[in-house]
C-alpha cells in the first residue's frame, strides 16, 4: 500500500511537470540569442517516450514536447520537460532537465530545477562547470556516446577504487576509455550517457517530422535570415536557385560568416547569371584571401560564370593561392585570355618577380608559353 | 648498380646507393616526379650517411649537379638538408634548399681514378630528398634533363622500351596489401602460379609495420586465408604491427607457386582490345624491369594504376546524393552532396611516441608551425587525416604526406614544451601515406549506400560485412578553428551486408579483376568495406574466380554468367 501510495505520488509529480500550461522558460545554457524571452505562445504538439537505460528496471515515461512560439504566433522552439532514472548498477537517481531545441530538432540548451540536481558517482550533486560540459556535449551532435553501448564505455579491466581517485571513475565496474573521458562530466558518465541519448534520439525525427507539416515561405525566410549557421544551411536548401537572386545580399552575408561548408553549397549552387553581376561577383571574389582554401578552390572553378572582372580581382591574391590554385588560375587564363587585361597582367609580372612568393616560377612559365 | 657511363657523364640514381645508411628508398610518388629517391627520415636526428661506389670511364674534372628538393619552400630554413662528398671530399653546396624537384649545381670535383665513392651527407634528419646525382664534364646541364627528364633519364641509364626480362604467370598480381595477398593465396592454393608484385619491402600495405593500421571488418567466408594476414586490433601505430608482419610474409612467401616481387613497382600495364597484355614493374633500387605476362590481372594497387594504364573506366570524388541515391537527412553535404565534388577522405600519417626515464629536447620548427599552430600532440591516431579539394590523393600525395610530417613534427615541438611531456621523443613516424580512397575501377556493378540499406542479398554475393558505413571529413569544414589535419568520422550502423562479384571486375578491360579500395562503388559505398578484412575478403575472392578462368578458360565476367554457382561452391569450401 505504501509503495503504491509512492507510485503514485510520484507520477503526480511527473504529470504535474508536465501539465504546466506555460512553464517559466529560464534556461540555464542557451546557444541561440534569446528567442526563450519572445515566447508568448505554448502548445503541446506530439509525445515521445524515452525508455529507462538500465535493465534492471525496464521502465517507458512518455513526454510531451511543446512547440514555443512568439507572440505573433510564429513558432521558435521545441521544449520538452523530461524526467528520467539515471541508473548506475541498479541505482537510480531521478534526473529532471527542461531541454530546447530549434525549429530543426536541433538541441539548443537546457535548464534545471534547483531542488533537482544532477548527480554523478555517488551521487555527488554535479557542479557549476559540470553544466557547462554537460551543455557541450550536448551540443555535439556526433559524441562518440553516439555509437557507443554503455557497456563499450567503460574499461575492460575492472580498477580498484581504492587504487584511483574516485573522480576518475564512472560507477563501480571500471574507468572510463580515455576518448570518453574527455567528452563527459567526470563521473556523470551515466546521466550524461541518458541524457544525450534522450535529446538526441526518437525525439529528433518527431521534430523534424512536425517541421515538414508546418513549413512555409515565411517559416524558410526566417531561417534565411536568423544568424544561425544550421537555420541558414537549411533555408538554403530549400531555396530553389531562381529565388538566389531576391536573396543576394543575405546569400552574400551568410558567404561572409558561415562556416567552410555552407560557403562550399552556396558557391557550388549560386546559378551563373547571379554570380555573373559584376556588384556580386565582386562581393564574393573580395572574399577571396579572407575565406578557407576549399572555397577559394571553388571560387577559382567558378571563375567561367563570374562577372570578368573576377580575373582581375583574383590577381591581386595570388600569394594567398595554393600551387594547385595557381595553376587552375592560370590555365584559365590561358583558355580565356580576352579575360587578361592589363591591371592582371601587371599584378601577375609583380608576383612572378617576387622572391620570397614560392610559386613565381609558375607564372613565368605561364607567360612563356602565353 | 643503377646508372650507366656514356662517354663523359653518368647519371647516378640516389635510390640504386650500395649502402643507404640510414636513408630510406621512397618510390610513393615516381608518377608524379618521375624516380623513387632516397630520403633522410630521421624524426629530427640526421641519419647516418648512404654510401656507394661508381666506375667512371674517364678521369678528369666533373661538373656535379643533383636532384632534390626544398620540401617546405618559406621564409625559414629548408627542412631536409644534406650535402654530397665525392671520395671523402664534401661539396660546399647545400642541397634541399630550392623548391619544388629540380637539378642544383653542386660543384666540380677531379676524379684521379675509375673507382669513385659518393656520399650523401645528412643535415637536419628532417627528410632532406635526392632524387639523382648527375656527372659531367661539360659544364652546362643538358637542356632535356629539365625539359624531358623521363625521356633524358631513359636515355642516360640505356633503357629500352621492351624490359629486358619476361615472365609469365596464370594470374599477376599487382599491390601486396591485405586484397593482393587474399588474392594470391586463395589463386595459389587452387594450383595456379601467380606473381605479386609490391612496391615495398615487406607485405601488408596498410596494415604493414612500415603504416601500422590494424585490420578492421569480418572474415566472412575465408576466415582461414584472412587469419594468415591480419593484424591483432593493437592501436594504430603500435610497434606490436611487426609481429603480425612477420606472420604474413612467411605465409605468404610459403607458397612454393607465388612469386614474390618485393621492391617492384608497376610502372605500365597495356592493353589491346580492352584486354590486358603485360604489366612492366621496375626495381625500385635497381632499376631492373620485369614484363610480366598473364591470361588475367589483379590490381589491388589501391590506386587503380593498372586499370587507369590500361584505360579502365573509373571514377574519383564524390558522386551528386541523386547519382545512387545516397542523400543522408542526418549529414547532408557532409555525406553526399547536391553537387558531384572531387573531395575525397584523406590519407593519414601514423606516429608513435616513446616515453624514456630521461628528458628529451625536440626543437622549434618554423616550417612545421605554420601547419600545427597551436596543436599539441604525443601520439597520432586515424583521426590525423588530410585532404582538401585542390589536392588530388594520387597527384598531390608527396604534398599530403609532407603536409601531415609538418602536423606531426609541429604538433609534437608544442607539446614537448609542456612539463609533463619532457621525457617523451619521437620513436616512429610513418613516412608512407596511408590513403583511404583514391580511385575507384568501374565494373558491371557499382557498390552504393542502397546495397547496404538494403542488405541486398546478390545471387552473387562473395564478400560481406557488418561493419558501419564510416565516411570521414575534415574538422575544419565546420570550424575553422580546428587544425586542417583532423579528421571527423560520420556513421551510419546497419546489419549484415553484401558484395557482389560484379563490383570485383572492371566493366571495359576484359581481363582485370580489382579488389580493394579501388574496387567499384561509390564514395559512400567505400564507406563500410574500405577496412582491411573486408578488402581481404575481395581479394580472395577474385583470387578463386581466376581458378574458375584458368579452368574454363573465361573471362571474369564469364564466370558470373556461365559458372556462377561453381565459383560460388568453391567459396564455400574455403572456410
Amino acid at each position: 500500500m505504501y509503495k503504491l501510495l509512492t507510485f503514485i505520488i510520484m507520477l503526480l509529480i511527473i504529470m504535474g511537470f508536465q501539465d504546466q500550461n506555460k512553464p517559466d522558460y529560464n534556461p540555464m545554457f542557451f546557444s541561440m540569442t534569446n528567442e526563450w524571452k519572445e515566447i508568448a505562445l505554448d502548445e503541446p504538439v506530439f509525445e515521445f517516450v524515452v525508455k529507462s537505460l538500465d535493465t534492471t528496471y525496464d521502465t517507458q515515461i512518455k513526454h510531451q514536447v511543446r512547440l514555443l512560439s512568439n507572440s505573433e504566433g510564429a513558432p521558435r522552439l521545441f521544449f520538452s520537460n523530461i524526467e528520467t532514472s539515471v541508473c548506475a548498477d541498479g541505482e537510480c537517481k531521478l534526473a529532471n532537465i527542461k531541454v530546447y531545441w530549434n525549429l530543426l530538432g536541433n538541441y539548443v540548451g537546457y535548464g534545471m530545477s534547483p531542488e533537482l540536481p544532477l548527480t554523478k558517482f555517488e551521487h555527488d550533486h554535479f557542479e557549476k562547470e559540470d553544466y557547462a560540459k554537460l551543455h557541450q556535449l550536448l551540443l555535439d551532435d556526433n559524441s562518440i556516446l553516439k555509437r557507443r553501448k554503455m557497456s563499450d564505455l567503460i574499461d575492460q579491466v575492472p580498477v580498484s577504487p581504492s587504487n584511483i581517485d574516485s573522480k576518475d571513475l564512472d560507477g563501480i565496474s571500471g574507468a572510463t576509455i580515455t576518448e570518453v573521458k574527455e567528452s563527459v562530466v567526470k563521473g556523470g558518465l551515466y546521466s550524461c550517457y541518458t541524457l544525450w541519448h534522450i535529446i538526441h534520439g526518437e525525439v529528433q525525427e518527431k521534430m523534424k517530422r512536425y517541421l515538414e507539416s508546418i513549413t512555409s515561405d515565411t517559416l524558410n525566410h526566417y531561417f534565411l535570415y536568423t544568424p544561425y549557421k544550421d537555420y541558414q544551411m537549411y533555408a538554403l536548401k530549400q531555396l530553389q536557385k531562381t529565388e538566389f537572386k531576391k536573396h543576394s545580399i543575405q546569400i552574400i552575408n551568410i558567404f561572409k560568416t558561415t562556416d567552410a561548408l555552407t560557403k562550399a553549397y552556396i558557391l557550388k549552387k549560386i546559378p551563373s547569371d547571379v554570380l555573373s553581376e559584376q556588384s556580386i561577383t565582386e562581393q564574393f571574389y573580395n572574399e577571396f584571401p579572407l575565406v578557407d582554401i576549399n572555397s577559394r578552390t571553388l571560387l577559382i572553378h567558378r571563375l567561367k560564370s563570374a562577372n570578368p572582372n573576377a580575373t582581375e580581382i583574383l590577381s591581386k591574391y595570388l600569394d594567398s593561392m595554393t600551387r594547385n590554385q595557381l595553376r587552375l588560375y592560370l590555365k584559365y587564363l590561358s583558355d580565356n585570355p580576352e579575360h587578361l587585361n592589363n591591371t592582371s597582367k601587371t599584378n601577375l609580372i609583380k608576383a612572378s618577380e617576387n622572391k620570397r612568393f614560392t610559386y613565381g616560377f609558375l607564372i613565368k612559365v605561364f607567360f612563356k608559353n602565353y | 648498380m643503377y646508372f650507366i657511363g656514356i662517354a663523359q657523364d653518368i647519371l647516378v640514381e640516389a635510390e640504386s646507393f650500395i649502402d643507404k645508411g640510414g636513408w630510406v628508398v621512397d618510390p610513393q610518388f615516381v608518377e608524379q616526379m618521375g624516380s623513387p629517391y632516397l630520403m633522410a627520415h630521421g624524426m629530427g636526428v640526421p641519419v647516418a650517411n648512404a654510401v656507394t661506389k661508381v666506375n667512371f670511364n674517364k678521369k678528369g674534372k666533373y661538373h656535379v649537379w643533383a636532384r632534390s628538393k626544398n620540401w617546405v619552400p618559406g621564409n625559414w630554413d629548408a627542412p631536409g638538408q644534406f650535402k654530397i662528398a665525392v671520395n671523402g671530399k664534401t661539396l660546399k653546396t647545400t642541397l634541399g634548399v630550392t623548391s619544388g624537384w629540380t637539378w642544383d649545381y653542386v660543384g666540380k670535383v677531379n676524379i684521379n681514378s675509375t673507382d669513385v665513392e659518393i656520399q650523401l651527407s645528412d643535415l637536419t634528419g628532417f627528410n632532406g630528398r635526392c632524387d639523382a646525382i648527375y656527372f659531367s664534364q661539360s659544364q652546362k646541364l643538358p637542356t632535356e634533363a629539365e625539359t624531358n627528364l623521363a625521356s633524358w633519364r631513359k636515355t642516360k641509364l640505356g633503357e629500352t622500351t621492351i624490359p629486358e626480362q619476361q615472365k609469365e604467370y596464370d594470374l599477376v598480381i599487382t599491390g601486396g596489401g591485405l586484397a593482393g595477398c587474399a588474392a594470391a593465396i586463395s589463386a595459389a592454393e587452387q594450383g595456379l602460379n601467380v606473381a605479386l608484385i609490391h612496391d615495398r619491402p615487406v607485405l601488408g600495405g596498410n596494415a604493414s609495420e612500415e603504416v601500422r593500421v590494424h585490420t578492421l571488418g569480418i572474415y566472412g567466408k575465408f576466415e582461414r586465408i584472412l587469419k594468415m594476414i591480419d593484424t591483432k586490433h593493437y592501436p594504430n601505430g603500435s610497434y606490436k604491427a611487426k609481429y603480425d608482419q612477420e606472420k604474413r610474409d612467411r605465409n605468404v612467401k610459403s607458397f612454393k607457386n607465388i612469386d614474390l616481387f618485393l621492391n617492384w613497382r608497376a610502372y605500365d600495364a597495356k592493353s589491346e582490345n580492352n584486354s590486358i597484355k603485360y604489366v612492366d614493374a621496375r626495381n625500385t633500387s635497381t632499376g631492373e624491369r620485369i614484363r610480366f605476362t598473364a591470361p588475367r590481372f589483379v590490381d589491388s594497387t589501391g590506386d587503380g594504376w593498372i586499370g587507369f594504364w590500361a584505360g579502365a573506366e573509373f571514377s574519383y570524388g564524390r558522386e551528386s546524393s541523386s547519382k545512387y541515391g545516397e542523400a543522408s537527412d542526418e549529414w547532408g553535404e557532409l555525406w553526399s552532396p547536391e553537387e558531384p565534388d572531387d573531395i575525397v577522405m584523406g590519407s593519414s600519417v601514423l606516429w608513435q611516441n616513446e616515453k624514456t626515464n630521461e628528458a628529451h629536447k625536440f626543437p622549434e620548427l618554423a616550417w612545421a608551425k605554420d601547419i600545427a599552430k597551436e596543436h599539441k600532440a604525443i601520439a597520432g591516431e586515424w583521426y590525423w587525416e588530410f585532404s582538401r579539394n585542390d589536392l588530388h590523393q594520387i597527384h598531390d600525395a608527396e604534398e599530403i604526406r609532407d603536409h601531415m610530417l609538418r602536423a606531426i613534427y609541429g604538433s609534437f615541438a608544442n607539446a614537448k614544451k609542456v612539463e609533463k611531456n619532457k621525457n617523451y621523443k619521437l620513436q616512429w613516424v610513418s613516412y608512407l601515406v596511408g590513403k583511404r580512397e583514391s580511385r575507384r575501377l568501374l565494373g558491371d556493378h557499382v557498390y552504393n549506400f542502397n546495397d547496404v540499406k538494403n542488405h541486398t542479398k546478390f545471387k552473387d554475393a562473395v564478400v560481406e560485412e557488418s561493419r558501419a558505413i564510416d565516411v570521414h571529413y575534415q574538422r575544419n569544414l565546420k570550424d575553422s578553428e580546428e587544425p586542417d589535419f583532423l579528421s571527423e568520422a560520420l556513421f551510419y550502423k546497419t546489419e549484415k551486408y553484401y558484395i557482389p562479384y560484379r563490383s570485383l571486375y572492371s566493366k571495359n578491360i576484359t581481363n582485370l579483376f580489382m579488389a580493394g579500395r579501388n574496387f567499384s562503388c561509390s564514395h559512400i559505398g567505400l564507406g563500410g568495406p574500405r577496412v582491411m578484412l573486408t578488402t581481404g575478403q575481395m581479394g580472395a575472392a577474385v583470387g578463386l574466380a581466376a581458378v574458375i578462368c584458368k579452368k574454363y578458360d573465361v573471362n571474369p565476367r564469364e564466370v558470373y554468367t556461365k559458372h556462377l554457382e561453381e565459383y560460388l561452391n568453391l567459396i564455400e569450401k574455403q572456410q
